[in-house]
């Protein structure tokens, strides 16, 4: 592997040197003198930040693990993780931790396999990350981890940890071993898993069904194309039947079973931040890309349409929306709750989003040369292969940085739920300072674990989109 | 012209979805009967109030003003757990209860004149008389208001506090400083800190905060005997629906009338007595009172949650605040508790 460098002209040495392995070749002790000690100013201004870098880091540890008061945090850490949620029906939670970890295990196993699949077809030799390349990939989520774990008071948070993390991995290894042609099978797993990690919160009841059957009908469909048929006309009626079979199944077994869990009306803490942002970017995503689309549309109507939206979302605060969705759609509709207060507020954060996700996009699309389009009509593609096949993946690979810095301003929004009474994560720190013990007890210390917990997430966040805009080759075409 | 009736067959199905979703609306007006069929009163609370309403950190409310909606639910219902607590804050309260979102709103709200004539809200039964405090340092050795002359003051932004302290201050002519904060878990540091001379806020939470203070080793605490407000608190719900408020309002008396006839949890099972009041106030013989609640109502409120003194002493007691002698006693001992007769 050799670098690229960048040359100046007039210089003997490259300005640098971008290389995928280590930047710097030179031995330790000598890269320090050469970079840190190599004239009397650097060495002063090296002497002077490493004592104010020292001192701080002194005083933010003896904060951390000597004179933090972290008892407030430690004694209400289940109300900072679900808030208010009912204790004697924490077990489903405690299931759907376990479940979902399973989910993105099975996730990335399949990912892995289709990619090696895809890679054995083109020729190229796959490697996987090592371990190590995963771990320093997500510490700021095993840190969070690891400091909930050393604030427990019991050992059954570290058994769900474990038993999550165990569960996490066995899936991931199936998902791997899976040879790749049955991916979409996979895929359909992992739809089933995410859907009845869901709902084995929110109840198998109601119109559940619907998102229960989702995966498994597409799975079902998929089955059915594997099967060598003679008479298309007949495979796509066996598919049709399979589908009806799959959803009438389900329909009736929700009926039958009926089982009432803790609607996500009861969801706070950390858990509602979390569900919050994860639905709202599920959501807002889809509709923002077609908003942006909408909005280059050579339809007038949809045009306008879609111009307007943007341009009306975007130009109002997002509190004043949520307080919209919460407080006034009851005078608009002259009714009571047409939807739960939750979904009404996870309606706000997805419409205000998409408006954001549509302009990124659009910046996207205009990036796009003309003559990628006209080179995709010339070989007669219609218009929805084009934009599918050739303009989307350009567009949208070149706003990835753009997306996810939304993605993580929506996710630390979620805090503004507070103001509209709903008990998320930092709304907990409130409720516990109102505690007796706590009155005005600890306050910096239940403050800096609010961040962390954000940190966190948005920190793994954002190194997810480093990694996708390096495979993807970003920033270096 | 093709978009153009793509545009008119988007705007008759949205016409339809809201004619729809108005004829969802309920026809309005009988909460009682709403609340009765849903089977659970949604009641706006305070959550960060300590000995009003906090959370604990199993995730069950508590407090004062939280055994009161328990008290209106027992009363409705039959049953104190049929509540379903929703977290205010101050500035959302009342659009929660105009738009509906909660039935009934217990959260140390203080009655005016203004709040009662704009904000489509019903106030019922004074169940708490609070009034507005200053509290010092007692090292300061400051005892009137008016040693407070130039002195900073600590107070809550965007509060009636403010508003009452700036108005009182300004009409005795002391000039002084208000420091304003968010909330009280900035104020405190920052008082203790000698960012200012004194604090104002209702005397209930001066006095809670007196207490943590003292008790975690801090300053000693005094506060001043001027009382510079009214503020009696209380239950409130929506305007125009007097069927609703009259529930409300009575179930929540019956805790002060039981604790005036010395009814309490411990003996209101199998209580008997000759007086005819007693009898008809626990709904002996079916005694109706045309109200819409349960005969048994008021038994269910005493037993399932208690009368006034003891819910009292179970949440206000603990933070310091004194029932004795206050005008939270009852009117036979001085105080201003006076229930019209269940008759």
């Amino acid at each position: 592997m050799t670098g690229r460098p960048f040359m100046e002209p007039g210089l003997e040495e490259p300005i640098l040197v971008i290389d995928e392995g280590r930047r710097d070749k030179l031995p330790p002790g000598k890269w320090v003198r050469r970079h840190l000690f190599n004239s009397w100013h650097n060495t002063l201004v090296t002497v002077l930040l490493v004592l104010l870098l020292g001192y701080a880091a002194y005083r933010f540890g003896l904060f951390l693990f000597v004179n933090g008061r972290w008892s407030p945090v430690r004694r209400n850490l289940t109300l900072f993780m679900v808030g208010r949620y009912p204790r004697e029906e924490l077990w489903r939670i405690v299931a759907q931790v376990v479940i979902w970890s399973g989910t993105i295990g099975l996730a990335w196993g399949v990912a892995i396999a289709g990619a090696s699949f895809r890679a054995s077809q083109t020729g190229v030799a796959y490697r996987e990350d090592p371990l190590l390349t995963k771990v320093r990939r997500y510490w700021g989520l095993l840190g969070l981890l690891l400091l909930l774990l050393l604030l427990t008071e019991s050992f059954g948070p570290l058994i769900l940890a474990l038993v999550a993390i165990g569960v996490g991995a066995l899936l991931q290894v199936i998902g791997k071993r899976v040879p790749g042609q049955y991916a979409d099978l996979m895929w359909a797993a992992v739809g089933v898993l995410a859907v009845g990690g869901y709902q084995i919160v929110s109840g198998f009841h109601g119109r559940g069904w619907i998102w229960m059957a989702t995966p498994l009908a597409l799975g079902a469909v998929r089955l059915v194309g594997r099967i060598a048929w003679t008479d298309p006309r007949r495979e796509r009626l066996m598919q049709l039947g399979v589908v009806a079979g799959v959803f009438g199944i389900g329909y009736v077994a929700y009926s039958m079973l009926d089982l009432e869990g803790v609607g996500w009306d009861h969801w706070e803490g950390l858990h509602l931040n979390l569900i919050v942002a994860t639905v709202a970017i599920v959501l807002a995503f889809p509709l923002g890309l077609l908003l942006a689309l909408a909005r280059r549309s050579s339809l007038p109507a949809l045009r306008v349409m879609a111009t307007s939206y943007i341009e009306l979302i975007r130009g109002v605060p997002l509190i004043s929306l949520l307080l919209m969705a919460q407080f006034f759609i009851g005078f608009f509709l002259n009714t009571t709750t047409p939807l739960s207060a939750l979904t009404r507020a996870i309606a706000a954060f997805t419409l205000f989003t998409a408006a954001y996700i549509a302009e990124i996009v659009r910046g996207g699309l205009q990036s796009v040369p003309k003559g990628q389009i006209e080179a995709g009509q010339s070989v007669g593609l219609s218009p929805f292969r084009v934009t599918r096949s050739i303009v989307l993946p350009q567009a949208l690979r070149a706003v990835i940085p753009a997306m996810v810095g939304q993605f993580i301003a929506l996710f630390k929004d979620t805090s503004l739920l507070s103001i509209i009474g709903m008990a998320e994560i930092l709304q907990v720190r409130a409720l516990v300072h109102a505690q007796a013990e706590f009155r005005g007890f600890g306050i910096a210390e239940t403050l800096v674990f609010v961040m962390l917990a954000f940190w966190a997430f948005s920190f793994t966040m954002s190194r997810e989109s480093q990694r996708l805009e390096r495979k993807l080759g970003i920033g270096e075409r | 012209m093709r978009s153009m009736k793509r545009l008119a067959v988007l705007v008759l199905g949205l016409t339809l979805v809201a004619a729809a979703c108005g004829d969802d609306a309920s026809g309005g007006g009988d909460l009682l009967a709403d609340v009765v069929e849903r089977g659970v009163v949604r009641c706006g609370v305070n959550d960060v109030l300590p000995g009003f309403g906090i959370v604990d950190d199993t995730g069950a409310f508590s407090g004062f003003d939280v055994e009161l909606c328990r008290v209106v639910a027992a009363g409705v219902l039959g049953d104190a757990d049929a509540v379903e607590f929703v977290g205010l804050t101050a500035g959302e309260r009342f659009t929660a209860l105009q738009s509906g979102e909660i039935d009934v709103l217990i959260r140390n709200t203080t009655w005016t004149a203004t709040r009662d004539g704009q904000e489509g809200a019903t106030f019922l039964f004074t169940t708490f008389y609070d009034g507005q405090g200053i509290m010092v340092p007692t090292a300061t050795g400051f005892t009137s208001l008016e040693d407070l002359a130039d002195a900073n003051i600590c107070v809550l932004q965007a509060t009636t506090t403010e508003l009452n302290l700036t108005a009182v201050f300004n009409a005795r002519g002391i000039p002084f400083n208000p420091v304003g904060f968010a909330d009280n878990n900035l104020l405190r540091p920052a008082y203790e800190e000698g960012q200012c001379e004194a604090w104002t806020s209702d005397v209930s939470q001066l006095t809670a905060f007196k207490a943590t203070i003292e008790g975690e080793g801090g300053a000693a605490q005094t506060i001043l005997p001027d009382v510079i407000s009214k503020e009696p608190l209380g239950p409130l719900v929506r305007d125009g629906d007097s069927a609703w408020a009259q529930a409300v309002e009575w179930s929540v008396m019956a805790t002060v009338q039981a604790w005036e006839f010395g009814i309490d949890s411990s003996n209101v099972a199998g209580y008997t007595s000759d007086d005819p009041n007693v009898k008809n106030f626990l709904g002996v013989d079916g005694f109706e009172t045309g109200i819409g609640l349960p005969t048994d109502f008021v038994v269910q409120i005493i037993s399932q949650v208690g009368n006034y003194e003891e819910i009292y002493n179970r949440n206000l007691i603990p933070i310091g605040l004194p029932l004795a002698g206050t005008p939270n006693d009852l009117w036979s001992n001085g105080g201003l508790m006076y229930v019209p007769p269940y008759r």
